[in-house]
């Protein structure tokens, strides 16, 4: 093992990856992708190993490799030729959800196959059931969109004209999914292109050994890490409120088992699948655990698949964490995740409470909504992000307004979300005494208000947290839960979903029709407190009070000020 | 006829270029900055000038701006905005710094929360106003904000402002007969660009540097008046470009990189002179390192600025990008065993190993001087005294955990230490689209003539030029600047439909702005005008600049302007949309007042290889090599020698490779390349 050149190939390689997603974030159409950053460039081996990335989406990053791996199983190296590009999405063959669109193109070095490069993207409209792919109603995968398997789009660097001809004929949006297609396999161009010049500037054989050295020491950090955390099996389970189809939680119940320097997350205690579309496939539950665990681990450690070697995951089939072809899952992805990756976090925070966090928000809010705009005539889909409070911790208060540990997107500005669809923001503002009390208090929620412009616009969510709040830690409290209010033209009350639509779920439904002048109310929760609140230092708590975070109310009595 | 004068105010050292436009003679000095008061040091180096009457341009870069923003020493900044949106300094965008680290704590704003206050007033998507200001309220607000008494300075940012500015300009109005002393910034004239938070940020920097900056500047231009200099010294902005004190001091947002400026708009001069088109700096100093890019013989303006992540500063300026990595970054060994240099620094205190003032941890000088690139005896001409054998015991040290060589490890250092380095040539090439291979890299600052031929070789870079006077290189580049004013607004408009009457106006109404403004600051030469337009397709959220020739849009000139985006789509990213919509969607003005510019000296005509003044033992790669040492001064123009070389001057020593050769142009510049080539 060289480490000079290890440490030279893995920076060379993240920033390929950076440069691939700063050219994704440059092309693409859609706010998802351009203003909320929600996707991944990665670099794989030819055995399907992720080798190497950049700081994107972490739900995509330990999804990453199942990807891969099930890509190269259904299509064996020996059919690919050079100039392939594959697109494939589907979350029964090792996906995450149907959105999510993976591009893969094989990286030649002298007529042989030595890796990949990958993207990963969300589409924002993908068919099915509702505009902008998160169906909270949806009981099978065909509800929730177009699912394709590993096909080449691009064979021998030409386009296939036939399969652009289906995808674009089952979307709603042809031209802004054409734009961010195009995108994704720009990043993949481009990938390819650096990592042939770095094959052919250190030779394939050094390269490759390289790579191999950097798992294993990314494998020796995490396990040098793992070993730090005392030996023992810790429980921890928390509840997804309801699944949009039946008024009734689902239990996440998660045992971990730490021994030596390994770890075992078995979520045999969690609930049956769910009909409705909050179940998790094998690849977001491996995801999330990966995801808890690297957030609770040196941050500097190499983020390629050697991280992910000391952890194993038991998942029975058939249940939340593990759905069975062909229930709805779109959810999982976003919703179950960081449930999944929280028990995760809340387990071990029994033994090592200063690297944990109390419960964030969350939740990315996942309210979508299209129509056709009345001043283009134009059809248009948006999938919007909203952030949450990040949950207190044993050094610091939670951030405010940030997004949950499963994405890392941005929430797309006023002046760019009015300017593309017909909606009027009225307020954004933070919740005062949202915030779980603790010695270090939650990150605080907001409230969006938006106000219909057009004659129709449908809207569908698939969010949580209005029913079960995030819990605190060491004595903290639950901080404040989110909801989505309507209050339509002419009316003086707000109601949610069930209230004014008649919809089993508050959190989950499909295709409200919302009319002019009508109102929606998004507010995010926070997150849970650290510690007790009569513990937190007096300074800070009169600060808290002065700037409009905790009410003198609250400050007297919560806090005891 | 008279002396141009550039001052580069810096953390330890101020130095100082003059240029004698009789004689084209350059003289370069230095001595210690005086942070408490920099004045005293400018004043203090100008005494070593005879005639201070004889002065015809002085220019000063200064980091007053920079250091109040990163040291967050600024005023207490009151922030208006639209009724609903008080949070977006504190919301800004959701995301984060690293996808995984809890430990992450997010940037504050600089602005407290109860000193920001809504107005009832709202423009829609169009500009349109849905709900007009009102005076009253305006003036309670000014009440409230006087009442409470903390508030030194105010920012005013408006939901959609940049389309329409009535209600921020009435709001400065109003404010300015209300609260007279307190200075207000508005985002429209800070940065009328849309998107919320980018421009509330941009526009708080403003204010909150406005108090300190103002009165500084105003003290500093008393000061040049006693020395009878006032009218005749300028400040350097972020553009490259200089100003009047007063202007400065109105929009201090604009000198939030003024120092660093310096070395590009240098290069950029050189770039001329040597006709080399391609350039890429490479500024390496004690505790960092400034890249940027010179194109077709042009610098590059970004947009993209941030005081620490998440805090933008979207004004343009010139793209520099800076990381924590120099002579002073120390070389660690992390929990899994790797060897890390950097990110922290020595820095002065308590400085390499080698300075003898209590170091220990070895950092990278440590390693030049175990390499034998650097000399105990020559460092910094002789004049300061350098302990060897410290820096050799503090990479043992390390060498010892890794089972390593001294000398492998202070190879291993140097190696790592130019990596880093080069992640940030990357960032302003690659991930740009930029193809090293089309590029020379310029090496300057105190170590960058160390380390260029070794970046060069791992840059993929061809060729290196170590300029003339690299240690002073930055302050030359004030004595090559000129005036400039940069404006941009947001245009809004589609190849599918495209008012050219209401573009054009909008264009012409930018231009004389710009002009005016370049105007009042007495230059009054012809001024050059440059119009740009950033494009992207419809649906697309980022845009590539391209230049705009002529007054007006004409049919003509936009069909020329679709085709040309076409194609730069393709070049920039391998792919464009034949037929589809092109938005336009800012429009930007730099006007320039070119001003005289130095005449260099050409050195004597000369062949071979200057003498040889010795040699010493270097270490290349794997082993020690016997590496010939020259004197700068010695070189003629066209003389050249062979790596393994060492090439001595008094702030800096330049390292030729094996394999290299250097060679001196008619001006005194090395060029270095490979000898096959």
């Amino acid at each position: 093992m060289d480490p000079v050149m290890m440490k030279i190939l893995d920076s060379t390689m993240v920033s390929v990856c950076r440069e691939m997603g700063i050219t994704l974030m440059q092309t693409s159409y859609s706010t998802i992708f351009n203003e909320a950053l929600d996707f991944t460039c990665a670099i794989a081996n030819r055995d399907g190993d992720m080798i190497a990335c950049a700081e994107f989406c972490p739900a995509q990053i330990g999804g990453m490799p199942l990807m891969a791996k099930s890509m190269v199983k259904e299509m064996p190296l020996d059919q690919f030729d050079e100039g392939d590009i594959v697109l494939h999405n589907d979350p029964y063959r090792g996906g995450l959800h149907t959105p999510e669109h993976t591009f893969f193109k094989p990286i030649f070095v002298n007529g042989e196959i030595r890796g990949f490069a990958v993207s990963i993207g969300h589409i924002a409209e993908v068919g099915g059931m509702v505009p902008g792919g998160f169906c909270g109603e949806a009981t099978e995968i065909f509800h929730e969109g177009l699912r394709v398997p590993p096909v080449k789009i691009v064979s021998k660097g030409v386009h296939n004209k036939d399969i652009w001809r289906l995808l674009l004929a089952n979307v709603r949006t042809p031209r802004y999914n054409y734009g961010d297609l195009r995108a994704l396999i720009s990043a993949v161009d481009l990938g390819e292109r650096r990592m042939k010049e770095i094959y052919s500037k250190y030779g394939a054989d050094v390269v490759d050994q390289t790579c191999n050295d950097l798992m294993d020491y990314s494998e020796r950090r995490m396990r040098a890490e793992i070993s730090q955390i005392p030996d023992g099996i810790y429980p921890f389970e928390d509840l997804v409120e309801d699944d949009g189809i039946e008024d009734r939680p689902y239990k996440i119940s998660v045992e971990v088992h730490k021994t030596g320097d390994d770890i075992v997350a078995d979520f045999s205690g969690s609930a049956k699948q769910a009909k409705g579309p909050i179940n998790a496939t094998l690849g977001v539950t491996l995801s999330a655990t990966y995801n808890a665990l690297l957030h609770m681990t040196d941050p500097s450690i190499p983020k390629n698949s050697g991280c992910f070697r000391p952890i194993r995951v038991v998942a029975p089939a058939g249940t939340i964490v593990n759905v069975n072809y062909p229930a709805p899952e779109v959810g999982g992805n976003t919703e179950t995740h960081p449930r999944i990756a929280g028990t995760v976090i809340g387990a071990l925070a029994n033994v090592i409470p200063h690297l944990a966090m109390a419960a964030e928000g969350a939740t990315h809010g996942n309210f979508v909504f299209g129509g056709v705009h009345a001043a283009t005539k134009e059809f248009f889909a948006c999938y919007d992000i909203e952030v949450v409070g990040w949950g207190g911790r044993s050094f610091a208060d939670g951030n405010d307004a940030c997004d949950s540990i499963n994405g890392n997107c941005r929430v797309t500005p006023v002046e760019v979300f009015e300017v593309r669809y017909p909606w009027r923001v009225e307020d954004w503002v933070f919740r005062e005494d949202s915030a779980g009390a603790g010695k270090f208090r939650s990150g605080v929620g907001y409230t969006k208000t938006l106000t219909c412009l057009n004659d129709e616009i449908i809207i569908s969510q698939m969010t949580d947290r209005h029913k079960v709040a995030p819990w605190g830690l060491n004595g903290g409290l639950p901080g404040d839960k989110g909801a989505t209010l309507f209050m339509l033209s002419g009316a003086n009350e707000w109601l949610d979903a069930s209230q004014a639509y008649g919809k089993i779920s508050p959190s989950k439904y499909s295709n409200i029709s919302i009319r002019k002048g009508d109102r929606v109310r998004l507010v995010m929760p926070a997150g849970g407190g650290f510690g007790d609140p009569k513990e937190r230092d007096r300074e800070s708590l009169r600060e808290d009070v002065v700037e409009g975070y905790v009410s003198a109310k609250a400050a007297q009595d919560i806090y005891g000020l | 006829m008279g002396y141009l004068v550039g001052v580069d105010i810096g953390g330890t050292f101020t130095d100082f270029v003059s240029f004698d436009t009789a004689t084209n003679e350059i003289e370069v000095w230095k001595n210690l900055s005086t942070p408490g008061d920099p004045f005293d040091g400018v004043l203090d180096g100008l005494t070593k000038m005879e005639h201070l009457d004889g002065i015809q341009r002085l220019r000063l870069g200064t980091t007053i701006a920079t250091n109040a923003i990163l040291q967050r020493a600024g005023a207490n900044v009151a922030y208006v905005t639209t009724k609903g949106f008080r949070d977006i300094p504190f919301i800004q965008r959701g995301n984060r710094k690293a996808h995984y680290d809890m430990t992450w704590i997010k940037a504050k704003p600089l602005v407290k929360r109860r000193h920001c206050y809504e107005l009832d007033e709202r423009l829609d998507a169009k500009g349109g106003v849905l709900k007009a200001l009102d005076d009253n309220e305006v003036r309670a607000l000014a009440a409230k904000i006087k009442a409470e008494g903390a508030v030194e300075a105010i920012a005013v940012n408006f939901l959609f402002s940049y389309l329409n500015p009535a209600h921020e300009v009435r709001v400065k109005e109003i404010f300015a007969e209300e609260l007279p002393d307190i200075p207000t910034s508005i985002s429209y004239e800070v940065l009328p660009k849309w998107k919320e938070y980018e421009r509330a940020s941009t526009t708080l920097a403003d204010a909150y540097v406005k108090p300190l900056v103002g009165r500084s500047f105003a003290t500093m231009n008393k000061r040049f008046d006693e020395l009878a200099l006032g009218g005749r010294v300028a400040v350097m902005k972020s553009n490259g470009g200089e100003c009047s004190f007063d202007a400065a001091a109105a929009q201090p947002v604009q000198m939030t990189v003024s120092g660093p400026t310096g070395g590009v708009v240098a290069s950029r001069a050189l770039s001329k002179l040597i006709d080399v088109p391609n350039l890429v700096t490479f500024d390496m100093g004690g505790t960092s390192t400034d890249c940027a890019t010179i194109i077709n013989g042009e610098e590059n303006f970004t947009t993209s600025f941030e005081i620490e992540w998440g805090l933008p500063i979207q004004v343009p300026m010139i793209d520099v990008r800076t990381i924590g990595a120099g002579g002073g970054s120390i070389a660690w060994i992390d929990k899994g065993g790797l060897l890390q240099v950097g990110p922290q620094s020595a820095g002065a205190d308590p400085a390499p190993a080698c300075y003898g003032k209590g170091g220990i941890e070895p950092t990278v000088t440590d390693a030049n001087l175990v390499l034998g690139r650097l000399n105990a005896e020559e460092f910094l001409g002789g004049d300061m005294h350098i302990d060897a054998k410290a820096a050799h015991d503090a990479v043992k040290r390390i060498a010892g955990e890794l089972k390593m060589g001294v000398e492998e490890t202070a190879n291993a250092i140097v190696q790592i230490a130019n990596n880093n380095m080069v992640g940030a040539l990357r960032s302003v090439l690659l991930e740009r689209g930029h193809d090293p291979r089309d590029f020379s890299l310029l090496g300057f600052g105190g170590a960058g003539p160390l380390h260029v031929n070794e970046l060069m070789v791992l840059g993929n870079i061809p060729q290196s030029i170590v300029p003339i006077n690299p240690g002073q290189f930055s302050a030359f580049g004030f004595v090559m600047t000129d005036a400039r004013t940069d404006k941009q607004r947001t245009i809004q408009q589609t190849s599918a439909r495209f008012d050219q009457e209401v573009s054009t106006g909008l264009m012409s109404d930018l231009v004389e702005m710009a002009v005016n403004e370049v105007r009042e600051q007495g230059y009054s030469d012809e001024l050059e005008i440059y119009r740009t337009v950033d494009l992207r397709y419809l649906g697309q959220n980022y845009e590539l600049q391209l230049p705009y020739g002529g007054d007006d849009f004409t049919d003509a000139g936009l069909t020329d302007l679709w085709k040309r985006f076409h194609e730069a789509h393709q070049a920039r990213f391998n792919f464009h949309i034949p037929g589809e919509t092109i938005e336009m969607v800012n429009l930007s003005i730099a006007v320039v007042a070119p001003s005289p510019k130095p005449t260099l000296t050409t050195l004597a005509k000369g062949s071979g290889s200057p003498k040889k003044k010795g040699e010493r033992a270097v270490w290349f790669d794997k082993a020690f090599e016997k590496s010939s040492v020259y004197d700068r001064a010695d070189f003629l123009d066209g003389q050249q020698v062979d790596g393994p070389a060492i090439i001595r001057e008094s702030a800096s020593t330049t390292v030729v490779c094996p394999g290299y050769v250097a060679r001196a142009d008619a001006y005194g510049n090395l060029h270095i390349a490979n000898k096959r080539s």
